[in-house]
């Protein structure tokens, strides 16, 4: 083990965190050699992210010890983090807009002369800096000023001029053109020949075997294992990502597939989301699958009128509709369940009562005025049916767990009378038990003659409940699988591109 | 099943929705032993709620501003210049005294409608927005009266701010307890006045509810011009003229009482506005108290702001405690 420790910059041995109801990492070990490009690899809630947030400091592990450059480490700060040598950068950029790449790489430490900052030596520092990692970019631009890309480089060569011996990126590739990733993977390449590991963080296998050293896999919160990459292949890597069987969590389907509810005709935003077509019928349930990202949020808000679209057409029972806000979907019986219950989908000051009534208010008045005991009735009904565990319907929503508040949200969509409904990532942040009570509600839903579209980036979920699935990749449907077809295999091939129609 | 969070909110609950009142009680007593029980006495009182109609009033209209999650620093300008609109169209033009009034009103909402669309429509935030209208309307009420008040207003209209029914209940406080019974009906058991609530609280989850987040904000800023219009018609009666100057600092005193009415921070079971009714009594029952100790006026000025720091930081505290319990 000692001898071993010299050659590895970052040595994690039994990491464990846990949230309510989550074993977001259990007992996770694993090395990270100096100088190597380490792809961490697993599928959305894997827990890459939590590990990420450890080793940044932004959460404290529960068990387990970090081993940094030999010595073992508490990392309780992001600032400690940056001392000790080790960079994170995040999805979401640091960089300042207003200011040039310069200032952005020397915030908080200029360079200075008799107390003023020298504004000639850092874009000088700045530039070499540059000029070592390959970096072609004015260190005077302003920040604002430049792509995502660019941004980007500006933050790796801000951790290099920490003395970063370690760099984790977390899905750096994730908005970048084609082109782009491939200058950022050259300067990850080089970061690597210049002695600073790289630990990066992407779905997309392509980039794996073009620029690690060796992939190291998490599923579940568990350590899989780690592979040299000319040891393995694309088949063999997302086998060790998914490779589990499903477990008996989802109520049986037998619903009866009635009419066509909702026809999408090419429906694209002018971006990056084109061409979606597809059908869902009464007593239906369609996943909709693919990596975060892929476009399935975006599909849903602009069917449901959220966001515009530019192109394609919405039938519902067959006669096309204008839906150009969220009232129109919702007078032609269509429903969302945002993916953030708590910033899109509830008032969390107010009751579960209020919340019930608030879409179809008109339900509950007599002559234009609210009836309360009407509405009373309403939610109760409602607490019972979907068991939502709450003192009375007066108390506040925010006051309830994440299973019951989802739930509170379902009986809103429930007293709209909605035909049709889209539930985006519905079970996301709920315990298992919760869970499992959604899958029912969807599935009763479905056998009340609902048409329902679950998008779900959790594999087993939108196997275990839908009958039929459509995969997105970059903003298109990639793949259409039946329920006879069902793998995981299969749908994570359409889901990273792998597999083309 | 009461879990201890519920409990803790539970007594939150009832602390924040009798807090202003056990503050106007804590005043109440403060007062009566500095400065005795003459507090209460009839011509006292009568004189705390004269005085406070105008504001109070004001003060409901910014209640529906700040519960849909804006808020209106013109309401000051627009009171002053309602009241100089309507004694011009008396007096100069002639036109009768309610058509004036009618007029007047209509005028205020359609400056209300103006901000509502800056804010909606070209996304002004509407702490801009409305100090903008408040310069605007500044400068138009000194275009109409020259900065000289319009005097010798009809008799009929005199009444709005003076008058008396059965010789003891003021006009203006009849004006101000039926508009607060009025709002918190419609804030309580109308749609659109649940619509208020929710777009105040959270826009997105309101639009995606499919609630018409732009028209809900644009009918309260008209709403809430015509109130401070009406507020505006209340004080050139009682001031039995036109002032140009007259707003001064109502549009500062109206918000301090909605927030020390702490209405807003617990949008969704109080109606906001009698809190609002509460917050205005305190501050004129603060504003008495120091006029009846013989204190400064200036003082009162210093008094105020610091009352509206303090109910801010309360409102404030309030809102969090209630996010996070």
């Amino acid at each position: 083990m000692a001898e071993q420790n010299k050659d590895l910059i970052l040595e994690l041995q039994g990491i464990s965190k846990s949230f309510p109801g989550v074993q977001a990492l259990d007992h996770v070990s694993f090395g990270v050699r100096r100088g190597e490009v380490l792809a961490l690899a697993g599928e959305n809630g894997a827990g890459k992210s939590t590990l990420m947030k450890i080793l940044s400091g932004s959460y404290r592990k529960d068990a387990g010890t970090i081993v940094f450059d030999g010595k073992e480490v508490e990392i309780d700060s992001p600032k400690t983090a940056e001392r000790l040598g080790l960079s994170i950068i995040h999805q979401e950029l640091n960089v300042m807009q207003n200011l040039t790449a310069a200032e952005n790489i020397y915030l908080g430490r200029q360079p200075r002369r008799h107390g003023v900052i020298d504004w000639k030596k850092m874009n000088a520092d700045a530039a070499a800096l540059f000029a070592r990692l390959g970096i072609d970019l004015d260190v005077t631009a302003r920040a604002g000023s430049l792509s995502i890309a660019q941004q980007q480089m500006v933050e790796i060569a801000k951790a290099v001029s920490f003395d970063a011996k370690l760099v984790i990126m977390d899905e750096p590739t994730s908005s970048l053109t084609a082109q782009e990733t491939n200058i950022l993977l050259e300067i990850i390449r080089g970061l690597s020949a210049g002695g600073i590991a790289v630990i990066f963080i992407t779905h997309r296998m392509d980039e794996i075997f073009a620029a690690a050293d060796r992939a190291a896999v998490l599923r579940d919160g568990a350590y899989i294992g780690t592979r040299e990459i000319s040891e393995i292949d694309v088949s063999g890597l997302i086998s060790m990502m998914i490779g589990r069987t499903l477990t008996q969590q989802y109520p049986p389907r037998n619903a009866r597939i009635g009419e066509c509810l909702l026809e999408v005709e090419g429906l694209g935003d002018g971006g990056r989301v084109q061409d979606i077509s597809f059908r869902v019928h009464a007593g239906e349930v369609l996943g909709l699958a693919g990596l975060v990202g892929a476009g399935r949020t975006e599909t849903a808000r602009m069917i449901f009128g959220a966001d515009r679209k530019k192109t394609g057409k919405i039938l519902l029972r067959g006669r096309e509709v204008s839906i150009r806000s969220p009232r129109d979907a919702i007078r032609n019986g269509l429903a969302l369940v945002t993916e953030d219950r708590k910033q899109e989908g509830l008032l969390l000051r107010q009751s579960v009562q209020a919340n019930t009534v608030m879409v179809a208010l008109e339900k509950i008045c007599r002559r234009k005025i609210i009836h309360y005991p009407s509405a009373r009735r309403a939610a109760e009904a409602y607490v019972k049916d979907l068991r939502i565990a709450t003192p009375s319907v007066d108390q506040r929503a925010v006051f309830l767990s994440g299973g019951n508040q989802q739930k509170v949200v379902l009986a809103k969509w429930l007293f709209s009378d909605a035909e049709v409904m889209i539930l985006d990532e519905p079970t996301r942040g709920i315990d298992v038990g919760s869970k499992r009570e959604i899958y029912e509600i969807i599935n009763r839903l479905a056998e009340g003659g609902k048409a329902i579209v679950v998008i779900s980036s959790e594999m087993e979920e939108v196997m275990g409940i839908s009958d039929r699935i459509l995969v997105m990749y970059e903003g298109r449907i990639a793949g259409e699988v039946r329920r006879e077809d069902f793998s995981q295999q299969l749908i994570s091939e359409f889901a990273i591109g792998g597999r083309k129609l | 099943m009461m879990t201890p969070a519920s409990s803790r909110n539970r007594k939150t609950e009832i602390v924040n929705g009798l807090g202003v009142w056990l503050i106007l009680i804590a005043l109440f007593l403060v007062l009566t032993l500095a400065v005795g029980p003459e507090v209460f006495l009839g011509t006292n009182l009568v004189n705390v709620i004269r005085q406070i109609c105008v504001v109070g009033v004001m003060a409901v209209g910014a209640t529906f501003v700040i519960l849909c999650g804006e808020i209106d620093l013109s309401a000051g300008a627009m009171a002053a210049l309602s009241g100089c609109t309507s004694a011009y169209l008396m007096v100069n033009t002639g036109l009768d005294v309610w058509v004036s009034v009618l007029l007047t009103l209509l005028a205020g909402m359609a400056a209300g409608a103006v901000m509502g669309a800056a804010v909606t429509y070209l996304r002004v935030q509407s702490f801009i927005a409305t100090l903008g209208m408040q310069y605007a309307l500044t400068g138009i009420v000194l275009l109409i009266t020259n900065g000289s008040p319009i005097l010798n207003l009809p008799k009929p209209y005199l009444i709005i701010g003076r008058g008396y029914v059965l010789d003891v209940i003021p006009v203006p406080a009849i004006i101000l307890f039926v508009l607060v019974f009025l709002s918190a009906f419609v804030l309580k058991y109308t749609k659109f006045g649940r619509d208020v609530m929710a777009v105040g609280e959270n826009h997105a989850a309101a639009r995606l509810s499919g609630i018409n987040v732009t028209q809900t904000k644009l009918i309260v800023f008209a709403l809430a011009g015509g109130i401070s219009a009406l507020s505006g018609i209340m004080l050139a009666s009682r001031l039995s003229s036109g002032q140009p100057n007259a707003a001064g600092d109502l549009s500062l005193q109206a918000l301090a009482a909605v927030y020390v009415g702490g209405g807003t921070a617990m949008a969704g079971t109080q109606s906001g506005v009698i809190g609002t009714l509460a917050g205005t009594l305190i501050i004129g029952f603060i504003n008495n108290g120091m006029n009846l100790l013989e204190i400064n006026s200036y003082y009162q000025k210093v008094v105020l702001g610091i009352v509206i720091i303090a109910a801010v930081a309360l409102d404030t505290y309030r809102a969090h405690a209630a996010k996070k319990a």
